[in-house]
C-alpha cells in the first residue's frame, strides 16, 4: 500500500519503461525500420562523397540589377543567386548556404559610365579550398565583363567570414549528418506515437490504469522509452559516423534535448492518431516540416532563413556547427537554450493534449 | 456487522445533456454477489467507471472498502480487480507476460502466474501469444488478470457475454470461488439466467435508474406469476400447449377442467424468470 501512495514508483515505472520496450520490439514493423533507419543513415554517410565538389555558388546582392546581370540570373546554366539584401546575404554565406557573396554599389552603372573603378565586395564562407578562394575573383571579373560587355577596372574587396577553415572543405556527408540525426531522432516519434495510439485505441491503458499505475507513471515511462530509443540511435548514428570526436557534451547534450523534443511530438501525434495509419499521416507531415533544416544544410542556399523558425533548426545548426565547424559552448549555447525552450513547450503540448485521451 | 464492501450515495453522471447514471443509491456487503442488470445502455459500466475510479461522479459518492473512490482512486484500485466489457489484453505478449506485468504493477509478490493460469483453465497455453487465444480463451485471461492481487472486491463486466458454453461455465465456477474465499463481486450482466444462478441479489437499473433491488428469489414472489404449462394431444393428433396462471382462486377449478376435458401429455411449472419480471416493471426486454 505505500508504493501506492507514491506519485512515482521506481518499481511501476521500471515495469512499465520494460513492457513498452518489449512490444516495441515485438512489433516486427518497429524493430524492422529501427534497425533498417540505422544502418541506412550510415549507409548513406559512408556512400556520399568525402570530399567537397568544386561547384561555384555565388550569392549576390545588387541594389540595382544590372539588365545584363538579370539575363545571367535567368540562365539555369549558371550557378548564381541573387539576395534580397547585403545582410542577408552575408547571414548566409556566414552560415554556409553559399559559398560566396557578391555585393555592387548601388551606383555601379553610373560609376562604369563615368570611367571610375567602383568597389565590389566579395564575401567567401570559411571552409573554401585555396584555389577556389582564387577563383571567385577571377569569377567577379568575368560578370563584370558580362555586365559591361567589355572588359572593367573594379576593385574587389574579399571577406571571410566565420570560422577559418582554410584548405578544409565541407564534405557532402559531412553536410548530410546533422540531417541524417535529425531523421534518426524523427523515426522514433513514429514508433512511439504508434505505441501510444495502439494502447489507447485497444483499451490496454485503462487497464493500467485501474491499477496503482498513475497517469504521471504513464508519462515517466514513456518518455524514457521515447527519449532512450531516439537518443540512443541518434548517439550510435554520430559515434559510428566520427561525430563525437569534437565536443562530445554540446553534440550529446544537443541529441538529448533533440530526443525529449520528438517525444513530445510523438505524444501530440499519439493525441490525435486513431490508427497505424493516421500516426504514419501526421507523423510524415512533423517530419518533413522538421526534416527541412537538415535540407537547408545538405543542400546549402537550396532554403532561405525562414528555416530559423523550425525548432529542429536549432539542434540541426548546433550539430552542423560544432562537428564541421568546431564550434563551442559560446558558440552554440544559444541554440542550446532554443532547443531546450522547444523540448519543453512540445513535451507539456504534448501531455496536455495526450491527457484528455487518458480521461 | 462489518461495513458494507461498495456503497454508492446518489450517484449520478451526465455525459453532457444525457444523464446516465441518475442518483443511485445501494450497498453490497461483504462477500456477497451483486448482479447488476439492465439492457445496453442503461448505465451499468458507467456505475462500475465510477465505482472502480475511471470516472468522477457528477454527484454523488462511491465509497468502496471504506474509502471514498472519488479522493482515493489508487488506493481502491489497489485492493480491487476489474474485468472490463471488451478485451483488453496486450496481444503482443503471452498469457503469462500478461498476468505477470499486471502483479509487478500491483506489487504482488511470490506471484505463480501457472497457478493462475490453471484455475482459469489456460495451463499450457501461457507461452503463446494472446493474439493466437480464441475468444473464450482470452476472456478467462481478462478475468485472471482481474485476480492477480487477490482482490477484496471483483467488478465483473459482462464477463461471459458471447462465450461459448464451457468458457461460460469456467468464469461463472471462478465467480463462484471468489464468493468463496471472501470477496465481494459485483457483476454487471445483461444475461438473466446468469444473474439468477450466481447473484445474491441482484438490482435492475433502467435509464440510469434502479428499479429494483432484491434476491431474485424475493422478487420472483414479488413480481412474477408461478404457471402451469401443460402439453396437450389435439384431435387431429397434434400437439397444443396451455397455460394456467397458479395462485389464483380460479386456479383449482382451471385444473380440473384441463384434465377433465384434455388429453393431458405433460405437465410443468414455471417461475418467472428475472427477464419477465424485468419486463413488466420497466416495459422493455434485457437486450
Amino acid at each position: 500500500m505505500s508504493d501506492v501512495a507514491q506519485p512515482f514508483s521506481l518499481n511501476r515505472i521500471g515495469t512499465l519503461v520494460a513492457k513498452d520496450v518489449n512490444l516495441y520490439f515485438r512489433d516486427r514493423f518497429y524493430a524492422f525500420i529501427t534497425v533498417l533507419t540505422m544502418v541506412f543513415f550510415v549507409a548513406v554517410y559512408f556512400l556520399l562523397p568525402r570530399t567537397a565538389e568544386d561547384t561555384l555558388t555565388l550569392g549576390i546582392y545588387a541594389p540595382v540589377m544590372p539588365s545584363r546581370l538579370a539575363q545571367v540570373l535567368a540562365d539555369e546554366g549558371v550557378v548564381l543567386q541573387a539576395w534580397p539584401s547585403e545582410d542577408a546575404l552575408r547571414a548566409a554565406v556566414a552560415a554556409g548556404d553559399v559559398q560566396a557573396g557578391l555585393v555592387f554599389p548601388a551606383d555601379l552603372t553610373q560609376q562604369i559610365m563615368a570611367g571610375k573603378k567602383p568597389q565590389v565586395r566579395l564575401y567567401l564562407t570559411a571552409g573554401l579550398p585555396p584555389e577556389l578562394r582564387d577563383m571567385y575573383p577571377l569569377v567577379v571579373r568575368e560578370l563584370a565583363f558580362l555586365i559591361g560587355g567589355r572588359s572593367l577596372e573594379i576593385e574587389t574587396q574579399t571577406d571571410v567570414l566565420g570560422p577559418d577553415l582554410a584548405g578544409r572543405p565541407l564534405a557532402p556527408r559531412q553536410r548530410m549528418l546533422p540531417l541524417l540525426a535529425v531523421f534518426v531522432l524523427l523515426m522514433e516519434t513514429l514508433g512511439l506515437a504508434s505505441l501510444i495510439s495502439n494502447e489507447i485505441e485497444t483499451g490496454t491503458l485503462r487497464a493500467l490504469l485501474v491499477t496503482p499505475v498513475r497517469v504521471p507513471d504513464l508519462f515517466l515511462s514513456k518518455g524514457i522509452v521515447g527519449v532512450g530509443l531516439a537518443f540512443g540511435q541518434a548517439v550510435i548514428l554520430i559515434a559510428i559516423t566520427g561525430g563525437l570526436s569534437r565536443q562530445p557534451l554540446i553534440i550529446l547534450l544537443a541529441l538529448l534535448l533533440g530526443a525529449a523534443m520528438v517525444t513530445g511530438l510523438a505524444f501530440l501525434v499519439a493525441s490525435v492518431a486513431r490508427d497505424f495509419m493516421s500516426v504514419i499521416g501526421y507523423g510524415m507531415l512533423a517530419l518533413i516540416a522538421l526534416a527541412i533544416p537538415g535540407v537547408a544544410v545538405a543542400l546549402p542556399g537550396f532554403i532561405s532563413g525562414w528555416v530559423r523558425g523550425l525548432p529542429s533548426y536549432y539542434l540541426v545548426d548546433a550539430v552542423h556547427r560544432v562537428i564541421n565547424f568546431e564550434a563551442g559552448w559560446a558558440d552554440v549555447g544559444f541554440n542550446l537554450v532554443a532547443l531546450a525552450g522547444f523540448a519543453a513547450l512540445f513535451v507539456a503540448l504534448g501531455i496536455l493534449a495526450l491527457r484528455r485521451r487518458f480521461a | 456487522m462489518s461495513q458494507p464492501a461498495i456503497i454508492a450515495e446518489n450517484l449520478t453522471y451526465r455525459y453532457g445533456q444525457l444523464t446516465a447514471v441518475d442518483h443511485i443509491s445501494f450497498t453490497v456487503a461483504e462477500g456477497e454477489i451483486l448482479g447488476f442488470l439492465g439492457p445496453n445502455g442503461a448505465g451499468k459500466s458507467t456505475t462500475v467507471k465510477m465505482l472502480t475510479g475511471q470516472l468522477r461522479p457528477k454527484e454523488g459518492k462511491a465509497t468502496v472498502l471504506g474509502l471514498d473512490v472519488a479522493r482515493h482512486p489508487k488506493q481502491v484500485q489497489a485492493q480491487i480487480g476489474v474485468c472490463f466489457e471488451f478485451t483488453n489484453l496486450y496481444e503482443q505478449m503471452t498469457g503469462r507476460d500478461n498476468l505477470i506485468l499486471f502483479a509487478r504493477l500491483f506489487g504482488v509478490k511470490d506471484f505463480d502466474p501457472d497457478a493462475l493460469l490453471k484455475r482459469v483453465g489456460l495451463d499450457g497455453r501461457g507461452k503463446d501469444l494472446v493474439a493466437t487465444y480464441s475468444k473464450g480463451m482470452k476472456q478467462r485471461l481478462m478475468v485472471a488478470r482481474a485476480l492477480v492481487n487477490r482482490p477484496r472486491v471483483l467488478f465483473l463486466d459482462e464477463p461471459t457475454e458471447g462465450l461459448d458454453p464451457a468458457s461460460a461455465v469456467a468464469i461463472r465456477n471462478i465467480i463462484l470461488e471468489e464468493r468463496a474465499r471472501g470477496a465481494t463481486v459485483f457483476l454487471t450482466t445483461h444475461d438473466m439466467m446468469e444473474a439468477d444462478k450466481l447473484s445474491d441479489r441482484v438490482a435492475f437499473i433502467n435509464q440510469g435508474v434502479i428499479v429494483a433491488l432484491d434476491t431474485p428469489h424475493a422478487l420472483k414472489q414479488r413480481y412474477g406469476q408461478r404457471r402451469l404449462r401443460a402439453q396437450v394431444a389435439t384431435a387431429d393428433g397434434s400437439l397444443a400447449t396451455r397455460e394456467i396462471v397458479l395462485d389464483r382462486p380460479e386456479t383449482a377449478a382451471e385444473m380440473q377442467a384441463l384434465f377433465a376435458q384434455e388429453q393431458v401429455i405433460t405437465v410443468h411449472s414455471e417461475e418467472a424468470t428475472l427477464e419477465d419480471i424485468f419486463i413488466d416493471i420497466t416495459g422493455r426486454g434485457l437486450t
